[in-house]
């Protein structure tokens, strides 16, 4: 206690200034997920609250572990951000690279560049819902009218069109987030260590490979990292598109909890699964936080 | 080729770009004008027959709809909680930030990755545990409880972007500031705050996009017209059996029009903020 | 809120010069304000646009604190079990989802008089009916039977080639595997389908316990032990199998939902189309590509010879948190009283007072409107006859949920139909297991 107490006298400053920071959050996030963990040991079902004190120890962990269809949305959880992350990055940095290179109207350009952000994830999903719809979307309608196509394509219900529809909508949400945060890196380039380069003879290629690339990189890492927070953001958009179906082919971690949890009523056991969903997203950000660090070292050593 | 042309022609291509990558949110604003029966429908209408502001009409309550939505107050809603829940963040966040950038204390780097990973807990996994809590302590359908919920959502991103900026004022202007008189206060108010500007403004966009957008726990947390929000108000166009997707279109407009021009009017700080916020230092 | 009150109110102000004021029986709740959340949506909505007559007549306030989709609605009603955060007297329900509420629903039988409850047709209060208790007053029912585009049949080419190919006359279908020859032989893509079904969630979940009955199948033993991985359960699977595996349904069916189901029959991309009778208007009405050329038939056999008749009824109900039970009891009276169902049979919705089967009918007959005379007295005889429930136990919805992706993936060719149903019937002993049934 004593220790505690010198502890809070030293660093009083630095503890109030933090103090705000650490209250909300204990407030919103730790106290609901200590609840969350006692009822993931309990049968607790919403449409009976008594059952909130049944307790079944392991059950939910053992049922959740044993469960094909939760290891497979599992495993697609994994393949779907892996694809969207490395996507979104390519095609942000695409972006980046041409609008730093617009010299006129470029106040205009990143603003149309960060169009996507303004949409809603749900409203994301609903968009690309009827886009993709198979009788009456709009781009069946015009691969027909085109005459690339002659039967309706079911972009939401075949295996890998699904997933590749799920992972479009994501992509075309989160690129600009990406986009705005290399274009920051451009921005913040010296200029000296690529004309000396150009100097010596580099072409394009070297130049970019050599030095624009890796003085992006921490800003890669950060974007990552940002983007790995809210990734679940991406549940809006899939349960609104597939809600996770056809037989499972697009269900991710996230869908199938809320569907567990709120249609099932089964809080025990999707609180059990929302475990796991959490440390996915954990080990991602700390993945991509700790290459961050190193990219910052790195940086700081230029 | 001369120079100008080549720039021209980047121009160019860049803006085509741009427009493919738009396309499908402009179908959104374009379907906003025009009616159900011409957006889906097979054989696809092409080029618009008649535009129409008949589902702005409606949502407002001026059409022969049945019943209208209540837009305005979920527009209301939407912007009291977002601008409450940004400047709390911002505020918060930024005290955090500072705390982190001047201060040393044990355990410091352990301390703010857990801050961060506090943000990665997936909205459907809080939802319902903060629905509870929430009930219990009477905060369900109440604007306050969504500020709350989203101020915690963004303060993790607020101290981050706001440690790298206090780490690039130099400590000596503070301390000059002190020698001169100042209390710390003003000298932090006066002194390091200004510089450090954009980088709050960029951590404040990226704040209020997020409130303004999201959907999972407001859509739990919420009930009424007391606080129900723009996004959740999307919802109120998917009736039992029916899908209004035309008046949802409108919706949306109403929903992006001012996120458009707030972004438009700062993302010259934003993109200074996040250069130097998150990565140097 | 206060739009929405004006709202109704502008709406109401048409209404009433063509309604006759609804008789109140002389309750009074000066001042009080009765809360209630209610089921939204096109075909639900108009009823609300007659609460201001019962506000009048009786003094009170109605609050509409939610007002939104069933399946969103049922949500919120588990957290508000959940949280026991239960501020309101009356709220829409469902007949088959009404078990889940017993929490917090109040029996009617002592609030609701007994010549009130006499007016409603027996089958559907059986169906109200949980452990001998009234739970809710139901308001319309809902059962499928079968719409179809009439120049199809009629149409004497199609009938020679149909004759020729499968032996008998094009007919609308008597049997269930006549419906799937028929869907077969409509077929032509992209621009028409034989039909298609609601393809996830509780949709074909109902549709295939539908199904199975109609195979002489069943869901549970006496014991409330899964059975419907039998030969029976098999058969009406392979239903749904076949026209997918044939492509006589669009691709993109297993994401349909109801929605879905009348917008595509109405933009003439099927032939046939099983569902309920709120969309009969807009089916034949100048809306629809198919307008004035729909015919109805009753949902065909299966191979026991009994039809499919999934139905039930959306209803409502009281909390038994209510603090003026007698206000909100004369509100639901009023909502399901005979004005009332008159406004929503005149759409289609089906009553559940024999009266208002007879009155509608006989108007629609005054108007000409054979039609809706034919629809009424499709559906009548459905209703009486073929219309049965899932089992009113809580965990239907659990059910539903633990079968719809395993029949989503036999009808996607992923895995057999036994090896789906075998799954699911372990899933669904389970939830059995875990509520104490087993």
């Amino acid at each position: 206690m004593t220790r505690f107490r010198r502890y809070a006298r030293d660093h009083a400053v630095p503890l109030a200034l933090l103090s705000p920071a650490v209250l909300v959050i204990l407030l919103v996030v730790l106290l609901p997920l200590l609840f969350s963990f006692y009822t993931s040991f309990s049968n607790y079902r919403l449409i009976r609250p008594d059952s909130l004190w049944d307790w079944v120890g392991f059950r939910n962990y053992a049922r959740v572990l044993g469960d094909g269809d939760f290891w497979s949305a599992f495993g697609r959880t994994v393949l779907f951000l892996t694809v969207a992350l490395n996507l979104e990055m390519l095609l942000g940095l695409g972006l980046a690279l041409m609008v730093n290179r617009i010299t006129w109207g470029q106040r205009t350009m990143r603003t149309i560049m960060m169009f996507p952000m303004m949409f809603s994830p749900i409203l994301v999903g609903f968009q690309f819902k009827y886009l993709f719809n198979d009788t009456i979307g709009l781009v069946n309608n015009a691969l027909q009218s085109l005459g690339l196509a002659s039967e309706p394509i079911p972009f939401l219900v075949d295996r890998w069109l699904a997933f590749a529809a799920i992972s479009f909508a994501e992509i075309w949400m989160s690129t600009s987030i990406f986009a705005i945060l290399i274009l920051a890196g451009l921005f913040a380039m010296p200029k000296d260590p690529i004309e000396a380069a150009r100097v010596d003879g580099c072409s394009n290629w070297q130049v970019f490979r050599h030095i624009t690339l890796p003085f992006l990189m921490p800003f890669i890492y950060i974007a990552m990292t940002i983007r790995s927070l809210d990734v679940a953001r991406a549940y809006d958009i899939v349960d609104v598109m597939t809600g996770g179906g056809p037989a499972g082919r697009t269900e991710l971690l996230w869908t199938l909890i809320a569907r567990t949890a709120y249609d099932d009523a089964r809080m025990g056991r999707a609180n059990a699964m929302a475990y796991f969903s959490i440390l996915l997203s954990i080990f991602f950000t700390w993945f991509f936080f700790r290459k961050l660090m190193a990219a910052r070292r790195h940086l700081g050593a230029f | 080729m001369s120079r100008a042309m080549k720039d021209r022609l980047i121009w160019a291509v860049t803006f085509l770009v741009m427009l493919i990558i738009c396309l499908p949110g402009l179908w959104v604003v374009l379907s906003a004008f025009r009616t159900n029966g011409e957006i889906l429908t097979k054989p696809a209408v092409w080029i618009p027959q008649n535009l129409t502001l008949d589902n702005f009409r409606a949502i407002f309550g001026l059409g022969e709809n049945v019943l209208a939505i209540p837009v305005g107050s979920y527009f209301l809603n939407s912007l009291v909680i977002s601008v409450t829940s940004t400047v709390l963040a911002v505020v918060i966040g930024m005290s955090g930030g500072y705390a982190f950038a001047r201060h040393r204390f044990p355990g410091k780097s352990g301390a703010f990755l857990w801050l961060m990973l506090s943000r990665t807990v997936p909205g459907i996994a809080l939802s319902l545990p903060l629905f509870i809590l929430w009930s219990w302590i009477g905060l369900i359908d109440t604007k306050l409880g969504v500020i709350v919920v989203y101020t915690a959502i963004n303060v993790p991103f607020t101290v981050w972007l706001t440690e790298g900026f206090f780490r690039q004022v130099p400590r000596d202007l503070s301390e000059a500031a002190q020698i001169d008189g100042c209390t710390p206060w003003q000298a932090f108010w006066k002194v390091e705050f200004p510089l450090a500007r954009s980088g709050i403004a960029s951590a404040g966009i990226f704040a209020f996009l997020t409130s303004w957008n999201e959907y999972a726990l407001a859509s739990q947390l919420t009930r009424s017209t007391d606080s129900k929000t723009l996004p959740v108000g999307l919802m109120d166009f998917t009736a039992q059996f029916t899908i209004d997707w035309a008046g949802m279109c409108a919706m949306a407009v109403i929903i992006i029009i001012p996120a458009l021009i707030l972004t438009f009017l700062v993302q010259k700080h934003l993109i200074a903020g996040l250069t130097f916020g998150g990565v140097k230092g | 809120m206060r739009q929405l009150k004006i709202a109704l109110f502008a709406a109401v102000a048409s209404c009433a010069l063509t309604l006759p004021a609804a008789a109140a029986d002389g309750e009074k709740f000066d001042g009080y304000t009765l809360r209630v959340k209610l089921i939204g949506g096109a075909q639900y909505e108009p009823l609300y646009t007659l609460i201001p007559q019962w506000e009048k007549a009786t003094g009170a306030k109605v609050e509409v604190i939610s007002r939104k989709s069933h399946f969103e609605l049922d949500r919120e009603m588990k957290q508000d079990i959940a949280s026991g955060n239960i501020d309101y007297c009356a709220f829409s329900s469902h007949t088959n989802f009404a078990p889940q509420y017993a929490v917090m629903n109040q029996p009617l039988d002592d609030l609701i008089a007994a010549d009130t409850i006499a007016g409603f047709a027996p089958l559907v209060i059986s169906h109200a009916t949980v452990n001998g208790e009234l739970m809710s007053l139901p308001r319309h029912s809902d059962v499928s039977n079968l719409f179809y585009v009439k120049s199809l049949y009629e149409d004497a080419d199609n009938k020679a080639r149909f004759k020729a190919e499968y032996g008998y006359d094009l007919a609308p279908p008597e049997t269930w595997a006549q419906a799937s020859d028929q869907a077969v032989f409509f077929t032509a893509p992209p621009n028409r389908y034989g039909t298609h079904f609601a393809g996830k969630d509780e949709g074909i979940a109902g549709r295939f316990y539908e199904m199975l009955v109609a195979e002489g199948g069943a869901l549970f033993d006496d014991d409330w032990n899964p059975t419907f991985n039998s030969e029976a359960g098999v058969r009406a699977l392979n239903w749904f199998v076949d026209l997918y595996s044939k492509k006589a349904v669009p691709a993109g069916t297993t994401n349909y939902v109801w929605d879905d189901l009348g917008l595509g029959f109405a933009t003439g991309n099927v032939a046939f189309d099983l569902d309920w009778a709120g969309w009969a208007a807009f089916f034949n009405g100048a809306d629809s590509k198919i307008g004035g050329n729909v015919g109805v038939a009753l949902a065909p056999k299966g191979s026991s010879g009994k039809r499919t008749g999934w139905s039930g009824s959306h209803s409502f109900s009281i909390t038994k948190q209510c603090d003026n039970k007698p206000a909100a009891a004369s509100f639901i009276t009023f909502l399901t009283g005979h004005d009332a169902q008159m406004l929503e049979a005149r759409t289609g919705l089906l009553p559940t007072r024999v009266k208002v089967w007879d009155d509608a009918r006989a108007e629609f007959t005054a108007k000409g409107d054979s039609f809706m005379v034919e629809v009424f007295d499709v559906w009548g005889q459905s209703m009486a006859e073929h219309a049965f429930t899932p089992p009113l136990i809580p965990e239907w919805g659990e059910i539903a949920n633990a079968l719809w992706p395993k029949l989503q993936a036999a009808i996607l060719g992923d895995m057999s139909s036994q090896a789906a149903l075998d799954e699911a019937a372990d899933e669904v002993r389970e939830v059995m297991e875990d509520a104490g049934y087993l």
